[in-house]
């Protein structure tokens, strides 16, 4: 009998002990997020904020456990250095190595490109959070990629709406355009261009200049430019190639001359450029934080930030910050962190974000966010100039026709 | 066409050339001498200007910071330079040049991997002093009023080289050692110090050409290897090792682009590398070069 009683106690402390092993290896296992965004390279400028901003959420969710409570996420952190050969050896060794299951990005759309066939190749999620190039969801279609950006359709038709109106006032009639040579720039500017021929038509398009990617001195476009004698000029460039556009050509009196309505001067340009930026200019961004400080989900992220990084966030924070967040509003949907049933959740849901509540349109996976357009000018509440009479273009105002991304599907067939 | 456009086409070309210039004229100056083909002196460059960021924002609320800046990046990366040559390129002289290549490509990596960890990822910006932050208006048309400084550092460094290597005793001495290092060491002349002296020259202006580069727009990782690719076209244009080839052609690289720009925006890289293949082609030793370092 005391034997008996022995093993009963013995088994039943094998039994809990068990169990316990068994619940305790379900709570711990953790969800591998890989990043792959440019630490160097072109976009330095813009990611440093980005992956700073997916440390500050993935912080935030596993103080409270993880995913779902009780999956830890476990970060890994990878280099693109900008060009996209390298970001799909990143993120095949993402997925193969460190087994992951999301990988955010990217900046740069041809990375973004480049990649999306790699995750949807191994069945992994892919949130594209900076890289706004249409074509990364309008063709070639992964049920897999998920946009939280403006794409670079909804950027254009913004800049659009509001050039389209500045040219019938001033009675503007010949143009040209300043992009960067590669897959966001040439997407952007195409766009662009179509879309001013159907609301402007009298505009005239001049001259094209298309700068290299890198590019560090802009004084022979600047002087080119300006012999075109433009009624204004268009933009795209990005990040560092913004930067040095912007320093060089103010040191020509460029802006003095020439309207240089709608480009991109997004908040990073806003703060590190503070001292120099020439107020007054008419400017596009992607995710200002000023504009959305009575949400409480921006509010609370602009306040964490700074006190974790001393600094303001710029757009790529916000939109990486709630590129996490998107993915952990999938998880609980699905309430699962398997891939396929995030990947389903995902589908079509409407999420909230530091920009709002806004959802996945169910056709491109293209996040139904706003595109923000204004004035630079100084503000006593920063020490860096922001947007005044800023614009919000909503994205259903903004997102290319559904039956277009199906004919360019169709035509890509 | 309009010739107050053509000027203006003509000084932005001369600005990027002279730059280039800068940039090419160290690393010539460097093969032409010693036979080495230092791949890292556009990292050198670029650490010239994170070296030129360092020391003005340390002075950046005095007027002179900037220039003062410049020339003390100039002298931090010949102390560098020095180092390098002592520590790991005279270790090369008589190596085969993949084995010179694969060293200064190792340098590249590991000086890049340096400036990260100094200065982190972040672009830097240079606020220029008031004296060359506004335009100039030469014959009615707008220029960059530094840019006329860059030119000037430009002719500078030309007539600085030129009158180093034509008129000076240490300069002929260096000349003598191109044409045979065994009969200058046979006069009792160390040529290992005067190697030393070369490395440290070029890389001198290579951080001077970077300080330089540094306030015209912002200072990020990657734009060494931007600036590598034209610097070698130039060099292979004018000749490697030639003073004047260098000169001509960047003067070259920088109109060509400047004025392609101009007529044919989408072209203007392609110009350069067809101008670069031609001149491989048809005269392997540049325009200016001699035949025996073809």
């Amino acid at each position: 009998m005391k034997k008996f009683k022995v093993m009963v106690i013995v088994c039943s402390f094998l039994l809990i002990g068990g169990l316990i092993t068994i619940d305790s290896s379900l709570a711990a296992e953790p969800y591998h997020l890989g990043v792959d965004l440019a630490i160097t390279g072109t976009g330095a400028m813009y990611c440093k904020d980005g992956t700073d901003a997916v440390k500050l959420a993935v912080d935030e969710i596993n103080a409270k456990g993880g995913f779902l409570g009780k999956h830890p996420i476990k970060l890994f952190i990878r280099d693109t250095h900008t060009k996209p050969d390298v970001a799909v050896r990143e993120a095949k060794d993402l997925i193969l190595r460190d087994k992951v299951r999301c990988v955010l990005g990217t900046y740069s759309s041809a990375c973004a490109a480049a990649i999306k066939p790699v995750c949807q190749e191994y069945k992994v999620l892919h949130i594209p959070a900076i890289s706004n190039s249409e074509n990364i969801t309008k063709v070639n279609f992964s049920p897999y990629t998920y946009q939280v950006v403006p794409n670079s359709y909804m950027q254009a038709k913004a800049v659009v709406l509001g050039v389209a109106e500045l040219a019938k006032k001033k009675g503007w009639k010949k143009y040209v355009t300043l992009a960067s040579d590669y897959e966001w720039g040439r997407s952007t500017q195409e766009n662009t261009v179509q879309l001013l021929k159907q609301f402007a038509p009298d505009l005239k398009l001049k001259k094209e200049f298309w700068p290299r990617l890198g590019e560090t001195q802009f004084t022979s476009y600047i002087t080119a430019i300006m012999a075109q004698k433009p009624d204004f000029v268009y933009g795209c460039l990005a990040s560092k190639d913004n930067a040095n556009w912007m320093k060089q050509a103010k040191a020509y009196g460029f802006f003095e001359k020439v309207p240089y309505p709608g480009s991109l001067i997004s908040v990073s340009e806003l703060t590190t450029q503070a001292k120099t930026l020439t107020r007054g200019l008419i400017g596009l961004c992607r995710a200002p934080f000023f504009a959305h400080m009575d949400i409480p989900m921006m509010a609370n992220f602009v306040k964490n930030f700074r006190a974790k990084y001393n600094r303001y966030p710029s757009d790529w924070a916000v939109m990486e910050y709630d590129a996490v967040y998107a993915l952990k509003q999938g998880i609980e949907k699905a309430s699962s962190i398997d891939t396929e049933k995030v990947k389903d959740a995902l589908k079509g849901a409407t999420i909230d974000t530091c920009r709002g509540r806004h959802y996945f349109r169910k056709i491109d996976n293209v996040l139904s966010c706003s595109s923000y357009i204004g004035v630079v000018a100084d503000d006593p509440k920063y020490p860096f100039p922001i947007y005044h009479d800023l614009v919000e273009v909503k994205g259903p105002d903004s997102w290319r026709p559904e039956a277009e991304i199906v004919a360019a599907r169709a035509a890509k067939k | 066409m309009d010739i107050s456009l053509i000027f203006a086409q003509f000084m932005s070309g001369l600005s990027r050339g002279m730059m280039l210039f800068l940039i090419a004229s160290g690393l010539s100056l460097i093969f032409g001498v010693m036979n080495i083909l230092n791949f890292a002196h556009a990292t050198l460059w670029l650490a010239g200007a994170y070296f030129c960021y360092t020391f003005w924002s340390l002075m950046q609320d005095y007027g002179f910071g900037m220039w003062v800046s410049i020339f003390l990046a100039a002298l931090s990366l010949a102390a560098i330079g020095w180092v390098i040559e002592v520590v790991l390129i005279r270790r090369v002289y008589n190596r085969d040049l993949s084995e010179q290549l694969l060293l200064t490509y190792g340098l590249i990596l590991v000086i890049g991997d340096l400036i990260k960890l100094t200065w982190g990822v972040e672009d830097k910006f240079i606020a220029r002093p008031p004296l060359v932050a506004s335009p100039v208006f030469l014959f009615g048309v707008p220029f960059d009023s530094y840019f006329i400084f860059v030119i000037l550092i430009g002719f500078a460094v030309a007539f600085g080289l030129w009158y180093f290597l034509k008129k000076t005793r240490y300069g002929h001495i260096v000349r003598a050692a191109v044409f045979s290092r065994e009969m200058v060491s046979a006069l009792g002349i160390p040529i290992p110090r005067i190697y030393t002296g070369v490395f440290v020259l070029g890389i001198f202006i290579a951080g001077l050409a970077g300080a330089v580069q540094a306030p015209v727009g912002s200072i990020t990782l990657g734009m060494d290897m931007a600036v590598i690719v034209q610097a070698f076209c130039v060099v292979v244009i004018g000749g490697f090792g030639s003073l004047l080839g260098t000169f001509v052609g960047s003067m070259i690289v920088g109109e060509v682009y400047a004025f392609s720009i101009l007529l044919w925006p989408q072209g203007a890289l392609v110009l350069i590398f067809i101008v670069t293949a031609f001149i491989l082609i048809v005269r392997p030793w540049g325009l200016f070069g001699t035949p025996m370092r073809a």
